[in-house]
């Protein structure tokens, strides 16, 4: 497991870029792994803080499992539905190859 | 006549006694628009033909006599993240150029069905990330008091336009202090609800632990009159709150006497402006000239709650960002051969920096190998901060401090360092995290920009918020300060 304390590295961040599906510059690799290395060692007083005794809040509201009835209601049409989409095919939304 | 600078609650009566008619208010609203709107930049759509549209209907509602309400013909600016029918929703991002929303956010309907005027959608740091409003993805927006210096942010363009005359109240959305900060950075209320208290739905997601809609507007009234409309549980919300609304004007005048209220040492942070200490510690003074009793409390992790902060808030967001592939709505780049590679260059020339940023912290946070040491870490963290706060509100009725820890700076002044700019939320973001509410009031100038007073109130009582800002607005009138472009047309 790598050790969060290290330095973020260029690799990193190309991997992350991939894992986020964010095309990046080779500046824009640097640039941000200098940037989000400053970040994070700020981000890093979190270790001071003694949380060995509390669990995690996943969430603020004391609310659980809300439910409804499961009836069937108006929804929007494929048409709004399709209305924004850059391409459209019949009632699809229209891609690039999923596979070259 | 001079109707610039009032309020809603005046307004609301002059429109009753047919004095004006809303037609003439929305007209007039948007010949201010038309001359300040330049300099500003606090809109980044207009709904002209909309607003007179529902103008004329609030005039016959208004006319009818029996279904107007407080809100019936007062014309309201949106945030860009709020989704309006057939009204171009952005967000303030290119990547959502020309997405016109086939339905209405739960407040937009509900401030609709009061018959409020719509008057457009104000401009937003990108995706609400940012606290100066120059994240925009279009343009930045300007301070009304001071055209060199930011607005603050993300809800920069809502308290510009309120500010500066463009509209008479406004919404605005705070996740980490995009409503309190812009609010008292531009001399106006505005008011973070409990999470929860308000639907999020057609809300455009930051962080969906943190965001909650709320009132942007001139006076405490005013506040609480927008927050009756927004707040209360909404079956398309699931994480919106079944509790009852409370009336919030019912005790908004009762005072302060008699009340507890504390001033937590860690938020007269390091790098506060000696302007905004003096203005902040002036207005407790006057809150205990009220008859408040004002005693010292401590929230020890406080010091934690930015970088706890910056891990919960890129990480939620790393998630609900993933949405904007290029396929369904939105900009599209049509260079990527394959699926992914369009995935790739429509994030990459759609997003702006900073959006890019929080996504690659976000994601790098929740990745293998880190996740235990920065997402759950950031979540422990998060529960100390809401035991910091039970806890103090177990001696006091509500919490006081800055807004934020100094005036409007220049534009482009933090611009290079993110996390300069980050620290501009550092009193406002434990709030977020803590699940309480908060409001920022105007308490006065520091080298003649305004300074706002934050009141901290427990989770769900609002109306302990709003009471205390009352109180102290009342006392103090600082509320009646105009930005200059306001003043020019008040004059």
């Amino acid at each position: 497991m790598p050790e969060p304390e290290s330095e973020l590295s260029s690799a990193e961040v190309e991997h992350v870029a991939r894992l986020a599906r964010l095309g990046i510059t080779a500046e824009e690799v640097t640039r941000y792994r200098d940037q989000l290395r400053n970040i994070l060692a700020h981000i890093n007083a979190l270790n001071q803080a003694d949380t060995s005794q509390v669990p995690a809040t996943a969430h603020p509201l004391e609310e659980r499992n809300v439910m409804r009835a499961d009836e069937v209601r108006p929804c929007l049409s494929v048409e709004d539905a399709l209305r924004n989409a850059p391409k459209v095919d019949g009632a699809y939304f229209k891609v690039k190859a999923i596979q070259e | 006549m001079n109707l610039h600078g009032r309020t809603i609650h005046e307004l609301h009566q002059m429109l009753v006694d047919r004095e004006i008619s809303s037609f003439e208010l929305t007209q007039l609203v948007y010949a201010q628009i038309d001359r300040v709107e330049e300099k500003t930049a606090a809109y980044l759509t207009l709904t002209r033909d909309l607003a007179l549209q529902q103008a004329r209907a609030a005039d016959e509602r208004l006319r009818d006599g029996r279904d107007a309400t407080p809100l019936t013909g007062i014309p309201i600016a949106l945030k860009d993240v709020l989704c309006v029918r057939d009204v171009q929703s952005t967000a303030g991002s290119q990547i959502l150029k020309g997405f016109v929303p086939p339905y209405n956010a739960t407040v937009v309907e509900r401030l609709d069905r009061e018959g409020a005027v719509f008057l457009g959608k104000t401009n937003c740091d990108e995706f609400a990330m940012g606290s100066s409003n120059e994240n925009s993805g279009y343009r930045p927006v300007h301070n009304p008091w001071d055209l060199d210096r930011v607005p603050g942010g993300s809800s920069g363009g809502s308290a510009a336009a309120v500010a500066a005359g463009e509209a008479i109240a406004a919404l605005g959305s705070d996740t980490g202090g995009s409503i309190r900060q812009p609010a008292a950075l531009t001399g106006i209320v505005g008011m973070k609800p409990t999470y929860g208290r308000v639907s999020r739905y057609g809300l455009i997601a930051f962080a969906s632990s943190l965001d909650q809609v709320g009132p942007m507007t001139r006076d405490v009234t005013d506040c609480a009159l927008l927050l009756q409309v927004i707040a209360g549980h909404d079956p398309m919300d699931s994480t919106s709150s079944p509790r009852p609304v409370p009336d919030y004007l019912a005790q908004l005048a009762s005072g302060v006497k008699g009340m507890r209220l504390g001033v937590p040492r860690e938020y007269f942070v390091s790098g506060m402006e000696p302007g905004v200490e003096a203005a902040v510690r002036a207005a407790i003074r006057t809150l205990e000239q009220q008859g408040a009793s004002i005693e010292e409390v401590s929230l020890p992790n406080s010091a934690y709650a930015l970088p706890a902060y910056y891990i919960i808030a890129p990480a939620e967001a790393s998630s609900n960002l993933a949405r904007y592939d290029g396929a369904r709505y939105g900009f599209q780049d049509g260079s990527g051969r394959t699926v992914i590679e369009e995935y790739q260059a429509t994030r990459q020339h759609g997003f702006g920096q900073e959006v890019k940023r929080r996504i690659m912290l976000g994601t790098y946070a929740l990745s293998a190998g880190y996740y235990d040491a920065y997402y759950l870490k950031a979540q422990k963290v998060r529960t100390l901060i809401i035991e910091d706060f039970k806890r103090a509100f177990e001696k006091v009725d509500a919490l006081l401090g800055a807004t934020s820890p100094t005036v409007a700076f220049p534009l482009g002044a933090k611009t290079a360092d993110p996390l300069a700019m980050y620290l501009n939320d550092i009193i406002t973001i434990p709030g977020n995290l803590g699940n309480v509410c908060g409001i920022s009031v105007p308490c006065g100038l520091a080298g003649g920009l305004p300074v706002g007073l934050q009141v901290i109130a427990p989770g769900f009582r609002e109306e302990v918020a709003l009471r205390v800002a009352f109180a102290y607005e009342s006392a103090s009138g600082f509320h009646n300060a105009h930005s200059p472009l306001l003043e020019a047309a008040v004059a």
